[in-house]
């Protein structure tokens, strides 16, 4: 698509209200909360873990945020490609990373994705379809666009979504990545996480221009959603990704959020002040869809406590499974650097009953053209 | 007692040396360095769909050196794609692409700008396969190289900053024929591959290369001439000043072309400073911490009982490239300087 | 004294500019002004081409164009003069084209007696091979022992000093057979003094050459004997306005087009042999190569499209070629790409040859000398008699892997045929 066509029509924006009632079946839902409740108590595990010295280096969590990368990535498919940040760990959830593998890689053990060549947040299943991060932020949003751009080069109807902070939109490399996306029409779903601090700088001294406002001079659309609301961070990455899907171009949507723990477990965040946390914590991204599942949708409270319970028993055999894995042979520490062949990427999961039923379709399909 | 031929690929004495190819001339055509780079990027185009370039106004315009030039017109714009001035943006969308299985080649418009690409470059392509085990198949081609009044921003030879970046492969060629060959191989290897190219020899330097499919290993150097009394090992544009030399001096000089500075040919190189005893490391890039300083240590780790002599570089002292012409030429090594330095080295 | 009439005096170069860092050379596309119009400066006098960029290029002074020295169509390189502007005296030396200061640092350091200095290779050559150093003269700086001299000094006995990989230990040294303190004299011994001298890289490349040529190739040599009668007529009739022209005509260039006319007629002759991808690989351009005996060695410049060459241009080509690979003024192009090889050895008297061919071409035709010989000759009557007639051996060594005995055969019938008909057709 030319550069004159992208021009004419600059302001598509996605509209949150326009998109309905998205189609989240009741499995749905009890699904978004078993996946945030799994980021929730994985994290906690975690920070015992390091406070007990099993975890060297530093410690990053996404205390709050939960609701942001369980949302927005439960909207893709299998075949969508991710590139995840340190606030997370749900998005590695949704796309079928289970807990023990997460805890190994924070504590430097051969059972992590990187194998202990990298610490905490920063790796990716390559076989789940994703791409870890490094620490200069925000890299990966570049990294997502070529993905996209692999997509677009080949005619592909599939998506590349990659997570940020509010902090990384001063970075130049967040208007190169959004600059191309918009030249480009890229496959892309950008999901900004503005939780208020870039460790302790507040948003008045990170722009004076809100990021959304700037998406729409990429020539792409930009919105901005309750981050703490999981229904409608799905409901707006569910949007844009069909929307890139259709080769409409990238979307920046924008979940205003609190970080709940300091930047780090080293960070005692004595730069917030107490009424604002506490004003927060009110709006628990967990503690309001739990509240609304037995509201709105019925589910029994006792299903819901069940759930949490279920979960909390799958990270504590994930922990102990994780302590028992192996710390790497040092041997391994030179070897690795070049690579002998290219590998594809595997597929993620997509636990959205939407793809379930396309795979079920699928094979359905299958097995009458085999019969 | 007839003697039918002599072997084409020995340097004639006094004449410039570029022209000596490996190849057999009835498949091969004369090229410049530049054609030569055109050519195969262009064979790869057309072998491998999933071949694209990336960089500024390599479209439609052909590219600022001109190197793909006519190939807008024959793969189209998303193919030959032009970017926005935003070198992370070039090396990063590179890096998914290529994770994703396409194959880019990011042309940087001048190497000196890879510094506003590098964090791409050394943080993320570099660093992918070591710490997660995805493999980043891309090349960034970067027109180095001074003698021309760039300045201090169009005249570096940057490869000593890639040689701290553990992951990226290195590559320099100096001949038309090996340019052709280790781009062919740098596209199709599995890694991201900084591929160096000599402004200076872009028009100047024509040589034999092969038609079609020719590839040189990535990793491997070439004694582009044997000899016993000396060793000058270089790449790039020295190589040049090297091979006219040896040419002029009498006495027997083995010139070694690394081609690879990353990963380097240990073996050809401790296997001639062995052999010679004295050794000359010549390169147009500055000194300092560079790629003659991690030579000289391999022979003094691995061949110092062999050696006759001390070690010696011939390289740019480590200044800025000036822009003024005498300042240059002050600058960068010059034939005489090489000369001058084989002397000495021969008279140890 | 002013300075304008200073520069009045003083001509201006107009040169060939850098137009864009990579661009090495440029081409005159056209002189907008001739010579002797006067010019003012900046306006555009000559139009220039390159390969990234076209221009105009202006004057960079004014005053009169005294002369244009690089004419339409004529490519040369930056900061080639290409014209004159103005004043008797010779144009000042572009800022460029100064010799740069030489550095200071050139200042030699005083001699330093390094005769007791031994590199780490002298040492240990030292211990291998027991020599006491002290009496060993070194030829290095400073006196110092080279390498070079312990070399001269073993007499070039002593063992390898390397071995192929550095990550292997060297070899041990293979055990010669002990002479023994009462050892019979050895066949070396009995040659009495030598001169040992390293092969130089010429000598070098022609012995690698020539060995690899006889191991691929099926060497096999046809001779045909031909009467140069016709040609010699020719030649005395036309060399002398050959002469004149500066072109000297050899029976050689006279082979040659008969050459070149065959290969157009025996296609399969001027071809190459890729026994890697088992092909024979045909050439529409007879490149035919020359083999030029040089000082020490021999050189095959190459002419390239002969076959669109007549008698008097290959004569031409032939004789510049010879004459620049004598003066070690070839270009590497010259070099490189030829189809079919002539030699020529038979200007030294010698009658016969086996040639070895030029790999990967598939023969080589060697001229031999031309001697007077009485032979049978048959008079247009049929009766015959003897007569003296200049004659030569063709000898031409083919690769049977790419042709057979008798297309050779035929081959250098055809060209034994053209040669004796010189003059009868043409």
């Amino acid at each position: 698509m030319s550069v004159s066509e992208l021009r004419e029509r600059p302001d598509a924006v996605v509209d949150p209200e326009s998109g309905g009632q998205p189609p989240l079946t009741g499995e749905d839902r009890l699904r978004l909360l078993r996946l945030m409740l799994m980021m929730r108590l994985s994290e906690e595990r975690a920070l015992n873990l390091y406070k007990q010295g099993k975890i060297p280096g530093s410690f990053y969590d996404g205390c709050g945020q939960e609701a942001i990368s369980v949302g927005a990535a439960f909207a893709l498919a299998p075949e969508d490609r991710l590139c995840i940040l340190h606030r997370d760990l749900g998005a590695h959830f949704v796309r079928g990373l289970t807990p023990d593998r997460y805890l190994a890689n924070y504590m430097g053990r051969s059972g992590g994705p990187t194998g202990g060549k990298d610490g905490n947040m920063h790796f990716g299943d390559p076989g789940l379809g994703c791409v870890g991060m490094v620490s200069m932020l925000p890299d990966m949003a570049l990294v997502a666009s070529g993905l996209a751009l692999a997509f677009k080069l080949r005619g592909e109807r599939r998506v590349a979504m990659t997570f940020f902070g509010e902090g990384s939109t001063a970075n130049g490399q967040w208007h190169e990545a959004m600059n191309l996306a918009g030249i480009q029409r890229l496959p892309v779903v950008f999901m900004l996480e503005n939780n208020q601090f870039a460790y302790s700088t507040p948003n008045e001294l990170e722009f004076a221009v809100d990021p959304v406002k700037r998406a729409r001079t990429y020539g792409f659309g930009g919105l901005s959603v309750d981050g703490n609301d999981v229904e409608a961070v799905f409901a707006a990455a569910a949007e844009a990704v069909e929307r890139a899907r259709e080769g409409e171009g990238p979307t920046l949507i924008e979940c205003r959020t609190m970080r709940m723990h300091g930047h780090g477990a080293h960070d005692d965040m004595s730069y917030v002040p107490e009424e604002m946390l506490a004003e927060w914590r009110d709006r628990d991204p967990i503690e309001r869809w739990s509240e609304r599942l037995a509201g709105e949708f019925s589910v029994p409270p006792k299903r819901i406590k069940e759930l949490r319970e279920e979960v909390r028993a799958e990270v504590d055999e994930c922990a102990e499974r994780a302590l028992a894995s192996p710390m790497p042979d040092p041997a391994i520490a030179t070897e690795g650097v070049f690579a002998n062949e290219w590998r594809p990427l595997g597929n993620g999961q997509a636990p959205w009953s939407r793809w379930k039923q396309r795979e079920a379709g699928a094979a359905e399909d299958q097995d009458g053209a085999a019969a | 007692m007839t003697l039918g031929t002599k072997d084409q690929t020995q340097p004639i004495p006094g004449r410039e040396a570029e022209e000596m190819g490996q190849v057999s001339p009835e498949v091969a055509r004369m090229s410049s360095y530049l054609e030569a780079i055109s050519d195969a990027l262009r064979h790869e185009m057309r072998r491998d769909e999933t071949v694209f370039c990336l960089g500024q106004d390599i479209g439609g315009f052909g590219g600022a050196f001109k190197v793909t030039d006519g190939f807008f017109e024959e793969f189209g714009a998303a193919r030959v794609l032009d970017t926005p001035l935003a070198e992370n943006a070039i090396i990063g969308t590179a890096v998914g692409a290529a994770i994703e299985g396409m194959k880019p080649v990011c042309e940087m418009q001048f190497a000196d700008f890879i510094s506003c690409g590098f964090d791409q470059l050394v943080n993320v392509a570099a660093k992918m396969h070591y710490r997660q085990g995805i493999a980043v198949p891309m090349v960034v081609r970067l027109p180095s190289g001074g003698g021309f009044s760039g300045g201090p921003f169009h005249s570096q030879n940057p490869e000593a900053w890639f040689m701290q970046a553990p992951g990226l492969k290195v590559v320099a060629p100096a001949t038309p024929a090996d340019a052709k060959g280790l781009l062919i191989s740098a596209i199709r290897d599995p890694n991201p591959v900084c591929f160096l190219e000599h402004k200076g020899l872009y028009r100047a330097v024509r040589g034999e290369v092969p038609e079609g499919e020719h590839t040189v290993p990535i990793g491997e150097a070439r004694v582009v001439r044997p000899g016993e009394e000396m060793t000058v090992i270089t790449y790039g544009s020295a190589l040049h000043l090297a091979l006219r030399a040896a040419d002029e001096i009498d006495a027997s000089i083995e010139v070694i072309d690394l081609r690879t500075l990353v990963p380097l040919d240990r073996e050809a190189i401790v296997a001639s400073a062995r052999k010679t005893g004295k050794v000359l490391i010549a390169h147009e890039a500055t000194g300092g911490a560079g790629i003659g300083a991690e030579v000289a240590s391999l022979i003094s780790e691995h061949a110092f009982e062999h050696l006759d002599a001390p070690v010696r570089r011939l390289t740019a002292p480590d200044v800025p490239i000036p822009f003024s012409p005498p300042l240059e030429r002050a600058v960068l090594p010059q034939f005489e300087d090489m000369k001058e330095a084989c002397d000495e080295l021969l008279s140890y | 004294m002013s300075s304008s009439a200073t520069s009045v005096e003083t001509a201006t170069a107009v040169v060939m500019p850098q137009m864009g860092v990579s661009v090495a050379e440029g081409t005159i596309a056209g002189w907008l002004v001739a010579a002797g119009d006067e010019v003012v400066a900046d306006q555009p006098i000559c139009e220039v081409t390159t390969d990234k960029i076209d221009i105009e290029i202006p004057a960079p002074a004014a005053g009169v164009l005294s002369e244009i020295l690089i004419q339409e169509g004529e490519t040369v390189g930056v900061g080639t003069p290409l014209a004159t502007i103005g004043g008797s005296s010779p144009p000042a030396t572009p800022a460029g084209e100064e010799a740069p200061e030489p550095l200071d640092e050139a200042t030699d350091p005083p001699e330093i007696d390094r005769s007791a200095f031994f590199s780490p290779v002298v040492r240990r050559m030292a211990d291998e091979h027991d020599l006491d150093l002290s009496r060993i003269e070194g030829h290095g700086v400073g006196g110092r022992i080279r390498k070079r001299d312990l070399l001269t000094h073993l007499g070039g006995r002593s063992r390898p000093l390397h071995s192929d990989s550095p990550y292997r230990p060297d070899p041990e040294p293979v055990s010669d057979p002990d002479p023994g303190p009462a050892a019979a004299p050895g066949p070396d011994d009995l040659l009495g003094p030598v001169r040992r001298e390293p092969l130089d890289p010429m000598r070098k490349a022609i012995a690698t050459h020539m060995v690899e040529s006889r191991r691929t190739a099926a060497h096999c040599t046809t001779v045909v004997e031909a009467d140069f009668s016709a040609v010699a007529r020719e030649r005395s009739a036309t060399k002398e306005e050959f002469a004149r022209r500066g072109v000297p005509l050899t029976y050689l260039a006279f082979v040659a087009r008969a050459t070149v006319e065959a290969l157009g007629e025996f296609p399969v002759l001027n071809a190459s042999f890729d026994a890697d991808r088992e092909e024979i690989i045909h050439h529409e351009d007879v490149n035919l190569g020359i083999a030029v005996a040089v000082e020490d060695g021999l050189l095959v410049p190459v002419i390239r499209k002969a076959q669109r060459l007549s008698l008097e241009g290959l004569a031409a080509a032939i004789s510049d070629l010879a004459q620049r690979a004598r003066e070690g003024r070839l270009d590497p192009d010259d070099l490189h790409g030829g189809t079919f090889t002539i030699t020529n050895p038979g200007q030294f008297g010698a009658v016969i040859a086996t040639p070895i061919i030029h790999q990967p071409q598939v023969a080589i035709l060697d001229l031999e000398a031309i001697v007077r010989r009485a032979v049978v000759v048959e008079a247009e009557d049929g009766t015959e008699s003897i007569g003296i007639r200049p004659l030569s051996y063709l000898c031409m060594s083919w690769d049977h892997r790419a042709l057979d005995g008798a297309i050779s055969a035929r081959f250098l019938a055809r060209v034994r045929e053209r040669l004796e008909s010189w003059g009868v057709r043409s």
